[in-house]
């Protein structure tokens, strides 16, 4: 299935993010845990400035409802000024093409995806974003909302560790993840891709003399900086609307590799970030052990998927390069599948490849990683997502060993359950029910192809949507207003309700007294407390979506191993 | 049914014709379990009112057709739905059958201690002095009551003059009589109890209805518990499952409907619903918290409330007397140790001589030592001696003989000033036994040293296992005692205690209890005496003795009736039987869905070709399949009534190896089963002509 080169590849570029991501986690504990770093003297006059200009205390300590209410006025501050830029961009400067402002569902639906780090682009970014809405809009909003995310983890970790109630504070949390991880993180790799042949102008257009004479304008602008902050802040909105299946925003195998180390920069980081927090640095294995089993297992899935089609086995056409059929003919084909699958799995949503054109296995294998959410899941609430799961897990196993649940000496109990129940339901709740108010109309009106297939892609739309990832399945008639709506706000539901429940928890965790571990304690860091939780998710996540997953790519026909 | 035979082995009367009453007993569970269909109750419990609601909805398909013209329409078969009813109603069934049967075993527990109280009358004794009869029932707090041989204790009190015999039997079914009397540590009684020989004047502790008796036949027959927290997160966790598998059918039947990918029936969906809600766990989750209690009641504890059970299971620490726990709770002599030329049948016969008209413990077994090793005592006449009883202020007791010689023991340094010195070699042998947490006692005639005795404080048989079982389970023990260090350092090494508090004060426990609680630990302590009460009542579980004073017994949240200190251990058990109970029924009723699943989306999606590698179990018959596993989901509520009842097993060992374990029986178990029971029941409905093939 896999020649060795390719094996050798694969592990390489996997073995590099994980390294990277493990030092990022260590520096990121450092960052989040006030302790001192060798970038204090650069970054702490910035960040004193900062906090004068907004008027905050960045050291006094807040209850989980002031985060959250912090959290979500910044958010929705952020939203409204997005829209009204997207909305007025016709009559905004930095517009070289003349493109109008955006419909106000449109405007909506963008500035949600780009605010909940999610970046569903129902619109093409060459023709219907002007370079001020990409800029000063969309790309600000990227840096935020990454920022939030990880800022809403390192709030619910400190609930494992506190004994106040307190649970942080905002504005420190924010900033500092802004100006000491976010901004140097992108701008080294805007020039790692400036260097491997990414352009980077304010122009916005190359200007191309043609052989047969005359001349082509080529869309361009200042791909490396977004590329590089879509890619780390597991954003995976496009400046182009091939997104990195575009050869100026993924020229070479190279830029492949490192865009494909980049998104496991903070998708993998937390588990060693979240060890270290909680002060027992073994406790990221048991985590990093059940996202690496629910990954792999999901990556040599969608490898075996692509390799070949059954379909078109008996149609002499060699396939000895696998299923190249929507795949970028630059890249081999275990380039662009491990891309596509730490960029769904790392709820990134950004793609190299047409999803419509994939393998209905492959499609499935997808769909999976996004009804997980965790596995990594995107920048912070993906690990957020995994410990609310790990709660759970404890839950149901504590009372199994004969004692009220409790992790790193907190009790689990209805306080923390209750929040993590509105989290599990939320997501089948926003993928479903919109997909049944969508398809009501006829599937015909939605998408393309025979049913099953047209099913897989609207399942797709809300899923992606719902899990904050952003890849789009097409080809799907999305920009109307029921879609741009309705994604709005599966997107922002999707975003906040389990924020706000992370927030919630450690709250609730933080109110606690921790009690000190005996034999008696579940032990967590063990292989068997892995393979619970990783059977855990699986099944309830299976419960939950079997029936669609059959209805969508199953039924199309999928060629198992 | 194994559940309408209860044994009541304590009860009074218990001879009386159990067969009829269990017999009565099967009656009263089915009467329940029918009167439990009312919607009242059955909104109590969602997951199984979901079950409820649909029933009457599959039902009236079954009865009315006509009135769903759009159901009639797609292919509609109206014996399936009249099966699919017919067993919903047996799944609803099965649950008010659990919880009957459960309620049946609380009631029958509550009726034998009722009977103990019923029609009981006392004697009052009103302030002029004067006596009347009045129902027990009439009595307050703080009345005094006279009750003599041969009558029974009408209710919990406090011995205020006399002493007696008392027979505690139907209480704690111990056969052994017990003294109570007025003063010291030894004066309450229970209510129900009987006189066998003097009188009592008793001041009345409880008021009626909240005696010990009347707390326990409330508790384990309320029908509104107060739930733990740990019972209120599992049912939230429940619901919720439940309410996401119903949004999950219900867009399911939409996107059947819009999209015509795959079968729209709504009795198959209806049977899906059924099937993946965690019915079992639901259906017996009340059974399971009612028998906690049950069985708590059987094992001769009274509990004030049911969260105590619980917080049982959850112990980090324990805190234990040496005496009566730990140690049978007498020192007693295990070797004679001569002064120097002093033969050894001359001490031995001073210890002996010094100890024989001695009624405490000490006293008798040096007496009994001595005369195992062969020393015969002279006779003597007992009114012709002088007892000299130990006084703090002596620090030695002993017997004057006839002729004026004093046979003492005592404590070294009060023998040493008694004769003027000790010999070195002597003292030497002394502090070696104490430094091994012994007592060595000094013999003394007249003011000459005779010799040694040296006692020893027995740990219990057993106890060793026993406290390293706790250590397995992760509770710590303190053992708290008011001997020196080093008396208690050997008896904590050699009954595996984790720490102990030596020259412990009164106030000491309650300084311990506090904290331990500081740290966030749970903490439990047992206790019998006043001085111990406000550590009972400060402690997460206060398990206090029923031979205790009342004060104690009122601190506690549990009084075991038979006394017994070792017995905390099985309420811990229970209160950890209830939790593994509860996560074992979750995790086979989610890990069952599996296997649900397998059977039963093969049957919606029975015309696509591409979908049938789902039919992993090759059930040929779509409807039959559903009907399978429907089946097999209700006929589980009844299989596991037993293990609700009884609890899931226990042994004592590491948190990780109890999770492993129970996930391989439970969560492997319950994958596994389903798998094969709905094969086979699928075969077996075929077989009955259900369903071809």
């Amino acid at each position: 299935m896999l020649a060795s080169s390719t094996l050798a590849d694969v592990l390489f570029t996997l073995g590099l993010g994980l390294l990277l991501a493990r030092w990022l986690g260590m520096y990121m504990s450092r960052l989040f845990q006030g302790r001192p770093t060798v970038v204090d003297p650069v970054f702490d006059p910035i960040d004193r400035a900062i906090y004068r200009i907004l008027g905050v205390d960045p050291r006094r300590p807040m209850g989980w409802k002031e985060y959250a209410g912090c959290l979500v006025l910044t958010n929705a501050l952020a939203l409204v000024f997005v829209f009204l830029v997207l909305f007025y961009q016709g009559q905004l400067p930095l517009n070289f093409w003349h493109v109008p402002g955006m419909t106000w569902d449109l405007a909506f639906h963008t500035a949600s995806a780009f605010t909940t780090n999610t970046d569903y682009q129902h619109y093409a970014p060459e023709t219907q974003a002007s370079l001020f809405s990409a800029l000063l809009g969309l790309q600000t909003l990227m840096f935020l909302s990454a920022a939030s995310g990880i800022a809403v983890l390192v709030a619910f970790i400190r609930g494992f560790v506190r004994k106040d109630g307190m649970v942080g504070n905002f504005w420190s949390d924010i900033v500092r993840t802004l100006t000491r991880l976010l901004v140097p993180l992108a701008a080294i790799g805007a020039l790692v891709l400036l260097f491997a042949g990414v352009p980077e102008t304010l122009a916005q257009s190359a200007h191309n003399a043609l052989l047969g004479g005359g001349f082509q304008l080529i869309p361009t602008g200042p791909v490396a900086s977004w590329d590089s902050i879509e890619m780390i802040g597991t954003n995976g909105g496009g400046y182009f609307a091939a997104n990195a299946g575009h050869p100026l925003q993924n020229p070479t195998a190279f830029t492949n590799m490192i865009e494909i180390v980049m998104m496991m920069l903070l998708t993998f980081a937390p588990p060693f970030m979240f060890g270290r927090m909680v002060r027992r640095p073994n406790e990221a294995y048991p985590y990093l052990g059940a996202i690496i089993v629910l990954f792999v297992v999901a990556l040599l899935l969608l490898f075996y998927f692509e390799a070949s089609n059954p379909y078109v086995s008996g149609l002499n056409v060699s396939q000895s390069h696998g299923y190249l059929v929507g795949a970028e003919s630059r890249f081999t084909i275990s380039e662009s599948v491990l891309f596509q699958g730490i960029s769904v799995y790392g709820n990134v949503g950004a793609t190299s490849m047409s999803l419509g054109s994939l393998t209905p296995g492959a499609q499935s294998v997808l769909l999976w990683g996004m009804f997980l959410q965790c596995a990594p899941g995107g920048e912070g609430t993906g690990f957020g997502m995994l410990l609310i799961n790990a709660l759970l897990a404890i839950f149901v196993g504590g009372l199994m060993v004969g004692r009220t649940p409790e992790y790193l000496g907190k009790k689990i109990g209805p306080d923390q359950i209750k929040w993590a129940i509105v989290t599990l339901l939320s997501h089948p709740l926003l993928i479903l029910v919109p997909l049944a108010i969508a398809v009501a109309g006829g599937l015909e009106q939605v998408a393309a192809g025979p049913g099953s297939h047209a099913f897989t892609i609207a399942l797709y739309e809300f899923t992606s949507e719902s899990a904050n990832n952003g890849s789009g399945m097409g080809p799907i008639n999305d920009n109307t207003q029921y879609f741009n709506v309705a994604g709005g706000l599966v997107m922002l539901l999707g975003r906040y309700v389990p924020m706000v429940a992370m927030l919630a928890i450690g709250g609730a965790l933080a109110r606690q007294p921790a009690i000190p571990p005996s034999t008696g304690t579940l032990r967590t860091s063990s292989v068997t407390f892995t393979l619970f939780l990783v059977g855990f998710v699986v099944i309830v996540t299976g419960l939950l979506f079997f029936p669609v997953l059959a209805m969508g790519p199953w039924a199309q026909g999928v060629n198992w191993p | 049914m194994s559940g309408a035979t209860v044994s009541r082995p304590h009860a009074i009367g218990a001879t009386v014709s159990v067969r009829r009453e269990s017999h009565t007993r099967i009656g009263l569970v089915l009467t329940r379990s029918i009167a439990k269909f009312d919607p009242r109750q059955q909104v109590r419990n969602p997951v199984i009112f979901i079950v409820y609601i649909f029933t009457m909805f599959t039902a009236a398909v079954a009865l009315y057709p006509p009135i769903f013209p759009d159901i009639v329409r797609h292919g509609f078969h109206r014996a399936y739905y009249i099966d699919v009813t017919l067993i919903l109603l047996a799944t609803v069934w099965f649950a008010n059958l659990a919880e009957a049967i459960a309620e049946a075993q609380a009631k029958a527990q509550a009726d034998s201690l009722r009977e103990v109280r019923s029609g009981l009358r006392a004697r009052q004794i009103l302030p002029d002095g004067k006596r009347r009869w009045v129902a027990a029932t009439q009595l307050h707090r703080g009345d005094l009551v006279e009750v003599r041989a041969a009558e029974t204790i009408p209710l919990d009190g406090d011995v205020a003059k006399g002493g007696a015999l008392i027979d505690e039997s139907m209480m704690t079914g111990e056969s052994a009589a017990v003294v109570r009397e007025s003063g010291g540590d030894r004066t309450s009684v229970l209510g129900g109890s009987k006189v066998l020989d003097g009188s009592l004047e008793l001041r009345i502790t409880a008021e009626p209805g909240t005696s010990f008796l009347d707390r326990m036949i409330q508790l384990v027959e309320a029908t509104s518990r107060d739930k733990s927290p740990n019972e209120i997160a599992l049912t939230l966790v429940l619901n919720a499952l439940t309410l996401a598998l119903l949004v999950v059918i219900v867009t399911l039947a939409y996107l059947l409907g819009y999209t015509g990918i795959g079968t729209l029936d709504l009795a198959t969906l209806v049977a899906m619903l059924v099937c993946l809600v965690p019915t079992t766990i639901g259906g017996l989750l009340s059974a399971v918290g009612i028998s906690g209690v049950t069985r708590v009641a059987k094992a001769n504890v009274v509990c004030k409330s049911g969260k105590a059970i619980e917080a049982a299971g959850d112990l980090d620490v324990l805190i234990l007397d040496k005496t009566g726990t730990i140690t049978v709770g007498n020192r007693l002599a295990v070797q004679f140790v001569a002064a120097p030329g002093v033969d050894a049948e001359t001490a031995q016969l001073t210890g002996l001589l010094a100890s024989l008209f001695d009624e405490t413990p000490e006293g008798r077994s040096i007496a009994r030592l001595a005369t195992l090793r062969g020393t015969r005592s002279p006779k003597l006449n007992v009114n012709e001696c002088k007892i000299l009883p130990f006084s703090t202020a002596r620090r030695m007791s002993g017997l004057v003989l006839p002729d004026g010689t004093e046979m003492m023991k005592g404590s070294i340094s009060a023998v040493s000033a008694l004769a003027g010195g000790f010999p070195e070699e002597l003292r030497k042998t002394a502090d070696a036994a104490s430094l091994k947490g012994m007592t060595p006692l000094a013999l003394a005639r007249q003011n000459q040293v005779m010799g040694l005795v040296i006692l020893k404080d027995v740990v219990k048989p057993g106890i060793g296992q026993r406290l390293q079982e706790l250590k397995t389970m992760g509770i710590r023990t303190i053992m708290c005692t008011g001997d020196n260090r080093l008396t208690a350092l050997s008896i904590a090494r050699e009954s595996n205690v984790d720490e102990f508090v030596a020259e412990a004060k009164p106030e000491t426990k309650l300084r311990l209890v506090a904290i331990e609680k500081s740290h966030g630990r749970l903490v439990a302590m047992t206790g019998d005496g006043t001085n111990d009460a406000p550590a009972l009542a400060r402690a997460d579980v206060g398990f206090a003795m029923n031979s205790g004073t009342s004060a104690a017994k009122e601190a506690g949240n549990m009084v075991d009736l038979d006394s017994d200190p070792t017995k905390i251990i099985d309420v811990i058990s229970i209160g950890k039987q209830l939790l593994i109970t509860r996560g074992a029924l979750t995790t086979f009723s989610i890990t069952n869905d599996v296997a649900k699943y397998f059977a039963v989306i093969p049957a919606i999606f029975i015309g696509i070709p591409t979908l049938v590698f789902l039919n992993v179990l090759q059930l040929g018959n779509p409807q039959t399949a559903v009907l399978a596993t429907l089946l097999f989901n209700a006929l589980m509520i009844p299989m596991l009534i037993p293990l609700a009842l009884v609890g899931a097993s226990f042994r004592p060992m590491a948190a990780v190896d109890l999770l492993r374990r129970n996930l391989l029986l439970y969560g492997l178990g319950g994958l596994v089963s389903a798998f094969i029971g709905i094969k086979l029941l699928y075969i077996l409905l075929v077989w009955l002509g259900l369903g071809s093939p």
